[in-house]
């Protein structure tokens, strides 16, 4: 292996946090979703190193789950974004409170 | 034994009924014809029962019972169990479920799939509650009865539905967890005391808590079912409940849900802690006594009709609480005939304040007057009913009110006296509630009188009260074994009160 | 025997059915032959049940309620008693029920007449017969309801609606005492079954005894209208008038006097009882008199008369003479029945005009026949010797006056006064319905009353006339037939045993005051209005305003009872009910939010926050494994 698996999860901690970083600061509901999917793209990467370093397939089987998983997410949010714009004109994630109590 | 599981039949057909309809919820015009037909096979299973040559067996004397392990690792067991006081009262349920159907089949025209698919499930969680011997279980179907029941109100309801739908669920709520904490509290104390950790009401019953702590778990089960009898003054959610609800709504309401409450303590509260509810006894004597007075009070100042009549539910709801205070073989065999009657009559009322709503899309009593001219089968049947309502000897309220009051009499007499009253207090306002719909000039414009529907809904109910007070014996009979058996469960409640008697 | 008495019980209830199920469908003509017919069916079988050998006989129609030892069963116990009764109920009731048939031919709504009508005889006589006392309270108040029903039974006037409910309500007061005496007899004499209690009568404590025989009397003072429960008796004349004749004259009230002689052991066990009995009864005998010297409502004065003569029959009862009582109870039931339907005959004929200062000769002149019958009637109420009216309440004084004590004299000279004022009052409505000019003329033609009304009022005034004879006092040695054949009843005192001098003093002193009566009326009333008492104006003077209202009873009920109670019902809604209880309660739910106030931040329903929650809550539950 020509990186250690221990940079390779540094890489994937620093990709986790800056996704939560992005879901978690910015209001725009696709900057939102946009974090979501680097921190399950950190989360991939992860996985791969895993498999290397221990010479598995299961790690590299489970991406593939990951990738169509994250990428039915996209449809299904993208799709959720749009209606959420053209009901309300509005893509800032705090111009809904309809989950308030 | 047998071996088709009939009493799990009886608790989830409705249930499965209520699915197929809302399988069809696209053919609103089949919807009610389905539900229709589920209860119905509902009410034949019932019957069968009845048919069936059934002996009490075993020292618990039930006349079925079906267990079998649910949650092992708790204890958790889905034990039903049938003896006479839960026959009779599936009986009214399965009555009232196919009531309750054909009287909605013109009022409700919104999502009328769902609705029946409530109703359906609503029956389906009382008979749940009839037969439930495992109090984990039994507390399952407890809190199932609500959330149908918070839609039937909420969706089809009247004007402030909302509210009223709101102010149900949470009261009933509010009682069903305190009971949900007691019954864990009593579950762990005897799993403590005997290593055997089980919800079984049977076993349950050895327990011993120490007194005080036994007066804190009987206190939470007794406010669980006092709300829902409900005993003044916890009464507050039901004027609401019934004002607002559509008129299946309330005869479910009246004519089942109250009746779960007064089960529940007849059957589980106060055997499970005799000790406690001896010395609670004459709170419940009063609070009863106090309900039936204060309730017919209210009654009379009502002007809307159905707030009239769940008054007078209260009230005499209250006198089955009389009865369940005294607790001896006349006055419990009183109460259960008591619940059977107040859910025929009541229902009966409803149903006709219903219809009435139907035509004139109003319950002011001051907008009516003179239908007996226009409408005389009704009035006629409205007559008897209110006449049932007040305690007419012949008609079926009479048979239970006056065993309960013989009984309290008996065991009080100062309060056996005091709660005699209750028929000229109860009177006041069934003869208002006559006055001010059938007599005086006419009011309103001419309206048809019983479509066939609804003659044979009446005449049903009209046959099942006249009946049951020319020959309530059937029932009687039926009732005397368990109610017996009751009494020797809980056997120290009456002993010092019939020494005390006896010394008069 | 049996079956004698189970269709003489059950035809009145299958005419009631009938006329529910199928009255209206068919012609009217066959609803009121069917109705007549049963009524008629009872009263035969009555006829051939009195005749037949066998008494008493006890049968049990079938277990009603049987729960440990509670066990009331439908049963009937038939003595020489009942069979008295239960002729005189199905006599008058076919008489009245063939009366209804022409008072009713222009009422489109018959068959609920009949069915009532009908179902009234039913029940009553459950009353008569039944053994249980908790099947008796099954007729009790199955009168009750029916007099509820036939008093409203014009039902769009509300005022007559109003009466009905009155009459119910004042009536089931009394009922209160009945359920309360039978709940006592349950727990006492461990049995409901009247001739059980009678046997055991003697074994009561005295206590116990006192307590059941006040509780019967309330429970008679309610269905007989007696003070204090009387008042609604005046208002229940709003009903048809055959109705008042048969409800309100012959069976119902007299009912109450009916259930205290049939346990007449208990209720002589103590002394007090019968003493109030005695006096109430005198008292409400007074005071009816008074009330019906004034009033100007023909039908308003045979209720009160009613009240007073029903008051005589307590007094009996009061005095321990029991056969008096049910001898004055027969009588008044033909007589006052009689005159309660010839003015009903009049009423009809003046287009339902009920003021009898609009009355007079004209009426005489078109309706002799029922002049003829009314003055039977009137000389029976008025107790004219030798009808059967003065033969019964002379039994009453004499057992009155014989009757020991101080108290008990006082007791006879008010009666005594009554009856001097009753024959008064008697024909003083007599002269100012028949005869002289009318104060105020009646508008309009006298009609043809109907064959069929005025035939049926031939016999009952044969019996106001000459029932008398059945029980002639001082004839015979052992009392009369009646008092022969009732002597069985437990309590009865057959033979007076009156001195027979003091026997020819009340008997003759009777016949003078009623002769006396009846020639003052003539001066005061008389169609020659000697005295000018006829055309005064009832209204003017202070007094018989008074008078008038009953001494104003029904106002003060209204102001001591009827108001606080809708008062407290007003106050406990709205005071404690929606505001204490309702708002008190919704006001404690809201302070829940402030109680956790500090949450209440957190739910903002943003997204943003429930992301910033989200990962701080994983974050804890990391460092939480971590550790």
């Amino acid at each position: 292996m020509i990186v250690s698996y221990g940079e390779i999860l540094l890489l994937a901690i620093c990709l986790f946090f800056m996704g939560m970083i992005c879901v978690v600061t910015r209001r725009n509901l696709l900057m939102i979703l946009i974090g979501v999917e680097i921190m399950l793209n950190a989360a991939g990467i992860a996985f791969v190193g895993a498999a290397l370093r221990w010479h598995s397939l299961d790690g590299q089987a489970f991406v593939l789950f990951l990738m169509a998983v994250a990428a039915s997410e996209v449809a299904v949010g993208l799709a959720l974004i749009v209606y959420a714009h053209r009901h309300s004109g509005t893509l800032n994630g705090d111009g809904y409170n309809l989950m308030k109590g | 034994m047998i071996s088709f599981p009939l009493l799990s039949a009886i608790v989830f057909w409705p249930l499965a009924g209520g699915l197929f309809v809302l399988a069809f919820w696209r053919y609103p015009q089949v919807g009610h014809r389905i539900a229709l037909g589920a209860a119905s096979v509902e009410l034949l299973l019932v019957v069968s029962l009845l048919l069936l040559d059934l002996h009490p067996q075993g020292a618990d004397g039930w006349l079925m019972i079906e267990d079998l392990p649910w949650i092992a690792q708790y204890g958790v067991r889905y034990s039903l169990g049938l003896d006479g006081i839960s026959l009779i009262l599936l009986c009214l349920t399965a009555l009232l479920g196919v009531i309750a159907i054909l009287a909605s089949w013109e009022q409700i025209s919104q999502r009328p799939g769902v609705f029946y698919f409530m109703l359906l499930f609503t029956q389906s969680a009382v008979m749940g509650v009839f037969l439930a011997t495992d109090l984990f279980l039994f507390y399952l179907f407890w809190e199932m009865q609500l959330i149908p029941m918070l839609f039937l109100v909420g969706i089809w309801g009247h004007e402030k539905r909302i509210y009223a739908a709101l102010k149900f669920f949470l009261f009933n709520i509010a009682g069903g967890l305190l009971m949900l904490a007691a019954l864990i509290g009593l579950y762990l104390l005897h799993g403590r005391q005997t290593g055997d950790y089980s919800f079984a009401l049977s076993q349950l019953m050895q327990t011993r808590p120490a007194p005080v702590l036994e007066m804190w778990l009987y206190g939470a089960f007794l406010l669980a079912f006092a709300i829902k009898i409900p005993i003044f003054p916890l009464h507050g959610w039901l004027p609401d409940a019934h004002t607002e609800a559509p008129t299946a709504g309330s005869i479910i309401l009246a004519g089942l849900l109250l009746k779960t409450g007064a089960y529940a303590l007849l059957r589980i509260a106060i055997p499970l802690f005799p000790g406690a509810a001896h010395r609670l006894m004459p709170l419940l004597l009063i609070l009863g006594l106090v309900g039936i007075v204060y309730a017919s009070l209210v009654a009379l100042g009502q002007k809307d009709m159905k707030r009239l009549v769940a008054y007078s539910s209260i009230g005499h709801m209250g006198l089955i609480v009389l009865g369940l205070a005294v607790w001896d073989s006349l006055t419990l065999s009183g109460a259960v005939l008591q619940m059977v009657n107040h859910g025929i009559t009541t229902a009966a009322l409803f149903i006709m304040v219903g219809m009435l709503d139907e035509r004139f899309h109003t319950r002011t009593l001051a907008d009516f007057g003179g239908l007996w001219k226009s409408m005389p089968i009704f009035s006629a049947f409205f007559l008897l009913f209110a006449m049932a309502s007040l305690g007419m000897p012949g008609l079926n309220n009479f048979v239970s009110e006056f065993l309960i009051l013989v009984g309290v009499f008996r065991a009080h007499p100062v309060i056996g006296s005091l709660a005699f009253t209750t028929i000229v207090l109860t009177l006041i306002y069934v003869l208002k509630l006559v006055q001010d719909t059938l007599f005086g000039p006419e009011k309103q414009q001419h309206c048809r009188d019983l479509s066939f529907r609804e003659w044979i809904i009446l005449l049903t109910l009209a046959l099942a009260v006249i009946a049951n007070g020319l020959y309530p014996q059937p029932i009687l009979t039926l009732v005397h074994g368990p109610v017996q058996h009751l009494i020797d469960q809980a056997g120290i409640i009456t002993l010092p009160e019939a020494g005390s008697m006896m010394a008069k | 025997m049996k079956t004698t008495l189970i269709i003489l019980l059950l035809a009145p209830l299958l005419g009631a059915l009938y006329q529910i199920i199928a009255g209206s469908r068919f012609p009217r003509r066959l609803a009121e032959v069917v109705s007549c017919a049963v009524i008629l069916v009872s009263f035969v079988m009555a006829t051939v049940a009195f005749f037949l050998p066998g008494r008493p006989e006890t049968i049990l129609l079938y277990n009603w309620i049987n729960v440990d030892t509670f066990s009331a069963g439908m049963d009937i116990h038939f003595d020489a008693l009942a069979a008295i009764m239960t002729l005189m109920v199905t006599f008058v009731s076919s008489l009245i029920t063939i009366y209804s048939v022409s008072y009713m031919d222009q009422d489109l709504d018959y068959s609920r007449y009949f069915a009532y009508l009908n179902l009234f005889v039913f029940f009553m006589l459950i009353i008569v017969l039944a053994d249980n006392l908790l099947f008796l309270f099954l007729g009790w108040e199955g009168v009750g309801f029916c007099s509820y029903a036939l008093i409203g039974f014009h039902y769009q006037e509300l005022a007559n609606a109003r009466a009905g409910r009155k009459a119910f309500l004042l009536t089931r007061i009394g009922d209160v005492g009945l359920g309360i005496a039978i709940s006592l007899f349950f727990v006492t004499c461990h049995s409901l079954s009247i001739s059980t209690i009678n046997a055991q009568a003697a074994t009561l404590s005295a206590g116990t005894a006192m307590t059941l025989g006040f509780l019967l009397f309330w429970s008679a003072t309610g269905k007989s209208a007696q003070l204090p429960l009387l008042v609604w008796l005046p208002d229940a004349m709003a009903g048809p008038t055959p109705v008042s004749a048969l409800i309100h004259a012959a069976t119902m009230v007299t009912a109450g006097v009916y259930l205290l002689i049939r346990l007449f052991p208990v209720v002589s066990r103590t002394p007090e009882v019968l003493l109030t009995i005695a006096i109430v009864g005198t008292v409400t005998a007074f005071y009816a008199a008074c009330a019906a010297m004034v009033q100007k409502d023909l039908k308003r004065v045979l209720a009160y008369s009613t009240i007073s003569q029903v008051g005589y029959m307590f007094l009996a009862i009061g005095v321990g003479d029991i056969i008096g009582s049910m001898f004055h109870l027969l009588t008044h039931a033909f007589f006052k029945s009689l005159l309660f339907l010839a003015a009903g005959a009049v009423i009809h004929a003046l287009h339902d005009e009920r003021d009898i200062s609009r009355m007079g000769e004209a009426v005489r002149r078109h309706l002799p026949v029922v002049f003829l019958v009314f003055l039977a009637g009137s000389l029976a109420l008025g107790g004219e010797p030798p009808t059967a009216g003065f033969f019964s309440k002379g039994r009453i004084l004499l057992a009155t006056l014989q009757h020991g004590g101080m108290v008990y004299k006082a007791v006879w000279v008010g009666a005594t006064c009554t009856a001097f004022l009753t024959t008064l009052y008697t024909f003083r409505l007599f002269f100012m319905v028949f005869t002289g000019k009318p104060a105020v003329p009646h508008q309009g033609f006298i009609r043809e009353v109907p064959p069929l009304m005025v035939w049926v009022l031939w016999p009952l005034a044969l019996f106001a006339l000459f029932a008398g004879f059945c029980n002639l006092p001082y004839l015979q040695a052992g009392g009369g037939w009646l008092s022969r054949f009732l002597a069985t009843t437990p309590g009865a005192v057959p033979d007076l045993q009156a001195a027979p001098s003091l026997e020819w003093v009340v008997e003759n002193g009777d016949s003078l005051l009623a002769i006396v009566g009846l020639i003052l009326a003539y001066f005061l009333y008389g169609p020659k209005n000697i005295l000018g008492w006829r055309t005064a104006d009832a209204s003017a003077g202070r007094a018989t305003a008074l008078l008038l209202s009953g001494f104003g009873l029904d106002r003060l009920y209204a102001t001591l009872l009827v108001r606080p109670y809708e008062g407290i019902s007003r106050f406990l809604w709205h005071t404690v009910d929606e505001s204490v209880l309702d708002r008190g309660l919704l006001r404690s739910v809201k302070m829940l939010p402030l109680l956790a106030g500090g949450l209440q931040g957190w739910t903002t329903g943003l997204l943003s926050t429930s992301l910033k929650m989200l990962v701080l809550g994983f974050t804890a539950f990391l460092v939480f494994l971590a550790f």
